[in-house]
């Protein structure tokens, strides 16, 4: 069975459907004007983001992350953070109302960059990608394996969500942030409800999905695909496995952390159910459903249930959840490489069909085997 | 900061130990299964929830006592437990990542048809008066419950060890453990094993359950927190019966500490980035399971 | 000085000890022999000279540097290549894939972020085509290919990461005669750029490509020198056969 006559792996049909992709999303705002919509689809938009984060980091390179909300919601913090300190002014209302009413008297030092939105945005997006450094060299050195390494990072990922939790003071508990006002850029206010925020995410999820695709397309990309495999014939042939891992790993971080900043700017609003366990293996779900070695699939995966999810509302949602739950296993069990997998099965047999009119063999040509 | 007091220390200390034995008893369903079968069974923290759902419907349904709600729970959650592993664990033994993912979608089915079915309010399990009131532990203060949780981890552990160490079964599943081929050239059902060890290991979280439905209340998303806890004692400890009796110890009485040096959550941060850097240098853990080299 | 030197190495797993006090010196441009009974520690012997494990004393030097402590992939970026029993390829891969990964000249990731294909590779990848005959098989998955093909695929491909030393396990395992040829030829006309080292069982075999064999037996180094050398060793023809020669 080669790989070549198969439609999906065409390298031209696939940019060809990413680029359908693109302008289809592109083109939503002239077809939606209701703010509320726009603002909703944008947030699928988000979750797009994340499934893609997760598709790189476990369908490419077999890290399965149960822990992606450790960036996302680290991100949305800082976000919030900044948002919040663009309303307040360092000489007649320095410090954030929710401070005053836990009694804090000065803003903590790790709140002080940011005053500046610039330094807030970059701090929001370099200290998550900073942790999944870490702990991803931590990790990956020690050779720990696959489900281990899952385990551990939901862990991690529990730990920070009562850190947050705990710390009322700092980050207001329970109740999260909620800046008054909508992120301000350049000096004028970027309204949630709005064209602009919603063609900002729709840049972020084109450039994060093309920066992705090119990616996997290189010979990193390669190398990573190959470790998924067999990491220690990868150490043999002389690459250091552990650094490709920790790359994938916190390039996926990062990804995770720019969804957390858009995020923000979107609901303007961040709590600690940002890190919660079952959001964040919802973000591997929705990987899995769609298909986790699909770039596209992921995110349209994602596009999928959560959609499902907001139409069936509150009142179904633990019948949606159980039947979620139920076509996952069925998924997992059958179908490993999700609904994208299924699509390039059904390209594949089409591709094996016999001709209609079949030429006609040219004489003289070898038996097989030779 | 508070200083040293002897008392306060020695307090948390013992309360530690109680700590360690929830930790344990949660784990060792988990350490069984993980052990020999390989699997990490995300369900766990749903297992455990049954079996405090059972204890809850048992009592309130056919009112039976307490104490014989801990075997009932047991034996019921062993059962969907064999259900599970015959429906669809067989299928993915050697797909670790996948089997690790198919359990969580079993989790889900399992937390949502229990809310389904019971609804999402809290429910109480009832306890015989004399649980309720508090002992003097030496320095410290404990409810007698808590030492009825010590004590049953004591018996269970005793149990599993003598199952897993003294009888023809036990060695049956130690060898599969170390090298599964050969034990079956020997004639050892690996596949029998398997099944009964993860019936074996599911009845088990049903039994911490019904233990835990006491001392928290009864709600279908008690399980999550369990899980993780659970797994993290599995980790440290290796994989071994010894090593999660150790890594449990090591950990509850670790937990306590620091939450009295600090305060709970801090403590709950601080030893999970102990753990991290622990794995860091030991990642097979305490006492890890000698495997056949491949 | 050899290009590769192995000094009093010594192995114990638990209790067992595998590797008991052996030593080597390979001389570059040659092809060493690695032969003796099942269980004498030929692949662990490899094992510890490609970091796949690490022996309890003892040192190994590469060009006069020592390579004892380093890891798998560190080894390997000095020019040690490895070739397994077992024929380890990326079965999901294409076999041009694999051929791909396997030409390692540039390791670090992030460069590699940045190309598509390294310089260099097109042609080599047409010579290690041609000389492995996998020419229509370069879009095939590696998973579905025959034994033979699997194994010159890995062949081809640690020809692709071109160490300056090859460590081939048991290469003709499994090959048929027309193949085990193929292999002696291509592996004699290697002998003139690389240094290599073959672990075999085939004494046939053996006779048509070593320059000098070195015979292990329970962990330690038992003789050495050429074939005809070896066959007359009456300690060798002990350990085989079991009898001294009368």
């Amino acid at each position: 069975m080669t790989t070549k006559q198969n439609l999906y792996h065409s390298k031209p049909a696939q940019w060809a459907v990413y680029g359908l992709f693109f302008a289809a999303i592109a083109l939503i705002p002239v077809f939606v004007t209701d703010g509320f919509l726009l603002n909703q689809f944008a947030v699928y938009g988000i979750y797009g983001m994340l499934a893609l984060s997760i598709s790189l980091c476990w369908g490419f390179g077999g890290i399965l992350n149960l822990g992606q909300g450790i960036a996302f919601g680290l991100a949305a913090y800082g976000m919030a953070m900044t948002m919040q300190m663009q309303s307040q002014d360092p000489d007649s209302n320095p410090i954030p109302p929710f401070m005053l009413n836990n009694s804090l008297e000065h803003l903590p030092w790790f709140w002080q960059p940011f005053w500046s939105t610039g330094g807030g945005i970059l701090l929001a997006l370099v200290v998550p990608t900073l942790f999944y450094v870490v702990f991803g060299t931590l990790m990956f050195r020690a050779r720990v394996s696959g489900p281990f390494f899952a385990i551990m990072s939901l862990a991690m990922l529990s730990a920070f969500a009562t850190l947050i939790l705990d710390m009322q003071p700092y980050t207001n508990g329970a109740n999260g942030i909620s800046p008054p006002a909508p992120l301000s850029l350049f000096g004028t206010d970027l309204d949630p409800y709005g064209t602009t925020a919603y063609w900002i995410v729709c840049g972020g999820l084109v450039a994060v999905t093309v920066g992705a695709k090119l990616l996997t397309q290189s010979k990193f990309g390669l190398v990573v695909q190959a470790l998924r495999g067999d990491p220690e014939r990868v150490r043999f042939l002389g690459y250091n496995v552990a650094l490709y891992e920790t790359c994938i790993y916190a390039i996926s971080g990062f990804i995770a952390a720019l969804a957390g900043c858009l995020w923000v700017m979107l609901i303007q609003y961040v709590s600690p159910a940002q890190l919660d366990t079952t959001f964040s293996i919802g973000m591997v779900i929705w990987a899995g459903i769609g298909g986790r070695l699909s770039l596209l699939g992921a995110i349209l995966g994602a596009f999928l249930i959560q959609g499902g999810q907001s139409y069936l509302g509150d009142q179904f949602l633990a019948t949606w959840l159980l039947m979620l739950g139920a076509f996952f296993i069925v998924v997992v069990r059958f179908l490993p490489k999700g609904l994208a997998g299924l699509l390039e099965m059904i390209l594949g047999s089409i591709a094996r069909q016999p001709a209609k009119h079949a030429r006609p063999e040219p004489a003289g040509l070898p038996a097989a085997g030779e | 900061m508070t200083s040293l007091d002897i008392a306060p220390f020695a307090n948390a200390l013992v309360l530690g130990a109680s700590i360690a034995s929830i930790w344990l008893i949660a784990a060792i369903g988990l350490t069984i299964i993980y052990g020999t079968v390989g699997v990490i069974n995300m369900a766990h923290g749903e297992f455990i929830m049954l079996g405090a759902y059972t204890s809850y419907a048992l009592q309130s349904f056919l009112g039976l006592p307490f104490l014989l709600c801990l075997p009932a729970s047991f034996a019921v959650v062993a059962l969907v437990g064999l259900a599970i592993e015959r429906g669809l664990i067989r299928y993915l033994y050697n797909r670790p990542l996948d089997t690790l993912l198919a359990t969580w979608g079993v989790s889900l089915v399992l937390m949502q048809g229990v809310r389904l079915i019971f609804g999402s309010d809290p429910k109480y399990i009832a306890v015989p008066e004399i649980f309720q009131s508090n002992v003097e532990v030496g320095f410290a203060s404990l409810s007698v419950f808590r030492l009825v949780v010590i004590g049953v981890t004591a018996l269970v552990v005793a149990a599993t060890a003598w199952l897993f160490y003294r009888t023809r079964f036990g060695m049956q599943v130690r060898a599969v453990m170390q090298n599964k081929e050969m034990a079956a050239s020997f004639g050892i059902n690996a596949d029998r094993v398997y099944m009964t060890t993860f019936a074996i290991g599911a009845g088990l979280a049903g039994l911490a359950g019904s233990l835990f439905g006491v001392l928290a209340i009864v709600l279908p998303t008690m399980g999550t927190a369990y899980v993780v806890q659970a797994f993290l004692v599995v980790v440290v400890g290796g994989g071994t019966l010894l090593g999660s009796v150790a890594a449990a110890g090591l950990t509850g009485e670790l937990q306590s500490v620091f939450a009295f040096l600090t305060n709970d959550t801090f403590a709950r941060f601080l030893l999970y980035v102990l753990i991290v850097v622990f794995l860091r240098f030991r990642p097979r853990g305490l006492f890890a399971v000698a495997k056949a080299r491949r | 000085m050899g290009v590769l030197e192995i000094r009093d190495l010594h192995k114990s797993f638990g209790g067992t000890k595998v590797i008991n006090g052996f030593s080597l010196e390979v001389t570059e441009l040659t092809l060493c022999c690695l032969v003796g009974p099942n269980g004498a520690g030929k692949t662990t012997t490899m094992d510890l000279i490609t970091g796949r494990q690490k022996p309890t004393s003892g040192t190994i030097t590469l060009r006069g540097d020592n390579i004892t402590a380093l890891s798998e992939h560190e080894i390997a970026q000095r020019g040690i290549g490895r070739k397994f029993q077992v024929p380890a390829v990326f079965r999901e891969l294409s076999v041009r894939q694999n051929f791909e990964v396997a030409y390692s000249r540039e390791v670090n990731p992030f460069r590699n972020m940045l190309r598509r294909r390294p310089p260099g590779f097109s042609a080599k990848l047409d010579e290690v085509v041609s000389l492995t005959g996998l020419k229509d098989r370069l879009d095939v998955e590696a998973g579905f290919l025959s034994h033979g093909e699997t194994q010159w695929l890995e062949i081809g491909m640690v020809l692709m990461q071109n160490p300056a030393i090859l460590l081939l396990d048991e290469p003709v395992a499994g090959m048929t005669e027309a193949e085990i040829e193929k292999t002696i030829v291509f592996l004699n006309r290697l002998k003139r750029t690389n240094t290599l080292i073959v672990v075999e069982h085939d004494m046939g075999f053996v006779r048509q490509i070593a320059d000098v064999v070195t015979v292990m037996h329970m962990g330690a180094f038992l003789a050495h020198g050429k074939l005809s050398e070896i066959e007359a060793d009456p300690r060798v023809r002990e350990v085989y056969l079991g009898e001294p020669e009368v």
